[in-house]
C-alpha cells in the first residue's frame, strides 16, 4: 500500500513536489494518511460489530416486546430453567473474556507460551459452555419443549384440545402395550411413587374420555401430566427444575402433552435467542481453534485483538440474555 | 493533498495512537513495542474488572433475597438488574474491548448502532408488543390467559387425585 502510493507520487508529482527543496534528496513520498486511526482488521471487525448490534438488538428487542405484550408468559420453573445454571455460564463466558484478554496482552508482550496457554483456557471455556447449554437444551427437550410444532407437546391452556391430544396419546398402540405391563406389574416391584402414579394414570384416563368433563377436570389432569410450580420464589431456594413430580417425571415413556400457559411463544423466543447465540459461540471456537495453528507473536496480536473483540462482543449479548430470560 | 513530511510524528493528523497505522504492524509491535500498552490495560485492570463483573453477577440474585424490599413489584426488580446489565456491558466495552482507550472514531461506529437498535426496539411495539389487545375471537379463544394459569394452579392445590403416598411425592 504504501509502496505503490510512493511510486505514484514519483510519476507526476515531481514537477510541483519538488518545490519542497529541504528533503528533496530522497525524493518526494507520499505519505500514507489513513481515515480512521485504526488497523483495517480491526475496522471491519467494528463495522461487523455493529451489525451484530443491530441484530441482536432486533431478536433482543422482539423477545421482550413479545414478553411484555403477551396476556401470559411463562415463569422460569414453568419451561424447567435453572438459575443457578444460567449464572454458572455467566461466570464461564465473564472467565473466557478474562483469558482472551490474557492471551492478547501474552501476545503482544512476544510471551508465546503464555499467550498458547490462555488461548487453550478460552476455548475450553467456549466448549464448557457450549456443554452447559446443551445439557440444558436436553432438559427442555425431555419435558416435550421443542422450538417446531411437530415435536412439542405444550399446550396453551387445558381445553378440549389438550384433552383429545392426552386421549390420542394414551390410545397409541405402543403406549397402551406400555400401560398394560405397568398395570400387570406386582405392587411390590414398583416404586411407591410408580404405584400411586398408575393409580393416578387410570384416573386421568377416564377423566379425558369421559363425555361430561369440564374445563377444570382438564386442569386437573394437566396438573397431573406436568405441574406448574405454585410459588416461583419457594421454589428458588431450594431445589430447582426436579421439585414437583408429574406423570410425565414418573414414567419417561409416557410423554404425554403438558399445558404450559404461554410456553410456546417462550419456546419460540427462547431457542430463538441462545440458538444464534450458541452459534455466535461457535463461531467463536472456531476462530479461536485457527488461531492456535500459528505462532501467537506480537505479529498475531492484531488477529487475537479482532478475535476478542467478537468474544467479548458475544459475552456481552449473553449479559444481557441471561437476566432477561433466566431471571424477569 | 498530502504533504511530505520529514517528521513522522507530525504527518498524521488524527492520529492518537502511534502504533495503529496500517502496513506499520510488524514494524511496530517487533521494535518491543514500546507504545503496546499506552499506560492503560495491564494485567491487574483486568483482574478488577474480572472480580467486579463476578459481583455484578451475583447481584442481580440480591432481587431473589428474603432482603429484596420490593417482592410484590416486580418492575422494580427488573429495573435493577437491566441496570446491573448495562454496568457489566459498560464494563466490558470499555475494557475489555479498549473502547476507553480508543480514538473518537469509536462514536462514529457506536452511537449510530445504538440508536439504530434503540428505534428498532420501539418500532416493535404497536405491531407486536400490542398485538393481543385487539385480536380476533377465534384466536382469543386458543390463546393461554391468566384465567388459565390460574385455573393451573388452582387444579394443582385441590389434590383431587393425590393419595397419602402422592401427596407426599407432590410436595
Amino acid at each position: 500500500m504504501n509502496a505503490s502510493a510512493a511510486t505514484i507520487s514519483h510519476g507526476h508529482g515531481h514537477d510541483h513536489d519538488s518545490g519542497h527543496g529541504h528533503d528533496g534528496h530522497h525524493g518526494p513520498v507520499l505519505q500514507y494518511q489513513p481515515g480512521l486511526p485504526l488497523s483495517r482488521g480491526k475496522l471491519i471487525m467494528w463495522l461487523f460489530l455493529s451489525t451484530e448490534i443491530m441484530f441482536f438488538a432486533a431478536l433482543l428487542g422482539s423477545y421482550v416486546v413479545l414478553r411484555f405484550g403477551a396476556p401470559v408468559w411463562p415463569k422460569p420453573h414453568h419451561v424447567h430453567l435453572s438459575e443457578p445454571i444460567g449464572a454458572f455460564n455467566t461466570f464461564v463466558l465473564i472467565c473466557s473474556s478474562v483469558t482472551i484478554v490474557l492471551a492478547l496482552e501474552a501476545a503482544r508482550a512476544n510471551r508465546t507460551g503464555l499467550a498458547k496457554f490462555w488461548m487453550v483456557l478460552t476455548l475450553a471455556l467456549g466448549t464448557l459452555f457450549l456443554g452447559v447449554k446443551g445439557y440444558e437444551y436436553q432438559a427442555k427437550f425431555s419435558h416435550g419443549i421443542y422450538p417446531w410444532s411437530p415435536r412439542s407437546r405444550v399446550f396453551e391452556k387445558p381445553d378440549l384440545y389438550y384433552g383429545s391430544a392426552v386421549r390420542a396419546r394414551l390410545g397409541e398402540p405402543a403406549i397402551m402395550d406400555r400401560l398394560k405391563e405397568l398395570d400387570d406389574a406386582a405392587e411390590n416391584t414398583l416404586s411407591p411413587e410408580e404405584v400411586s402414579g398408575r393409580r393416578r394414570l387410570k384416573q386421568i384416563g377416564q377423566m379425558v374420555s369421559s363425555p361430561d368433563q369440564q374445563p377444570f377436570d382438564l386442569a386437573v389432569v394437566a396438573d397431573q401430566v406436568m405441574p406448574l410450580p405454585v410459588d416461583a420464589s419457594a421454589d428458588h431456594s431450594g431445589n430447582s427444575g426436579h421439585g414437583s413430580h408429574g406423570l410425565n417425571d414418573t414414567f419417561p415413556w409416557l410423554k404425554l402433552p403438558a399445558v404450559i400457559p404461554g410456553g410456546n411463544m417462550w419456546a419460540s423466543t427462547y431457542f430463538l435467542l441462545t440458538g444464534f447465540h450458541a452459534i455466535h459461540v461457535l463461531v467463536g471456537l472456531i476462530v479461536f481453534a485457527i488461531l492456535l495453528l500459528y505462532r501467537l507473536g506480537p505479529k498475531r496480536a492484531g488477529m487475537i485483538e479482532n478475535a476478542g473483540l467478537y468474544w467479548h462482543f458475544v459475552d456481552l449479548v449473553w449479559i444481557f440474555l441471561f437476566p432477561l430470560l433466566y431471571l424477569f | 493533498m498530502s504533504v511530505p513530511n520529514s517528521d513522522p510524528a507530525h504527518t498524521h493528523g488524527p492520529i492518537t495512537r502511534v502504533g495503529e497505522i496500517p502496513g506499520h504492524d510488524d514494524h511496530d509491535h517487533d521494535i518491543g513495542h514500546p507504545s503496546g500498552d499506552h499506560g492503560h490495560g495491564g494485567i491487574a485492570k483486568y483482574l478488577a474488572v474480572f472480580a467486579a463483573l463476578c459481583v455484578l453477577t451475583t447481584m442481580s440474585f440480591l432481587t431473589y433475597s428474603p432482603a429484596w424490599p420490593w417482592r410484590n413489584e416486580p418492575h422494580v426488580g427488573w429495573a435493577f438488574m437491566m441496570a446491573v446489565s448495562c454496568t457489566k456491558a459498560m464494563l466490558v466495552v470499555l475494557f475489555f474491548m479498549h473502547v476507553l482507550w480508543e480514538a473518537n472514531w469509536k462514536y462514529v461506529l457506536t452511537i449510530p448502532a445504538a440508536m439504530m437498535a434503540l428505534f428498532l426496539g420501539i418500532m416493535l411495539i404497536p405491531d407486536i408488543g400490542l398485538r393481543t389487545r385487539m385480536v380476533a375471537q377465534e384466536r382469543a379463544l386458543h390463546m393461554a390467559r391468566p384465567s388459565d394459569v390460574r385455573l393451573m394452579e388452582q387444579a394443582g392445590e385441590a389434590k383431587l387425585l393425590a393419595d397419602p403416598a402422592g401427596q407426599q411425592n407432590h410436595n
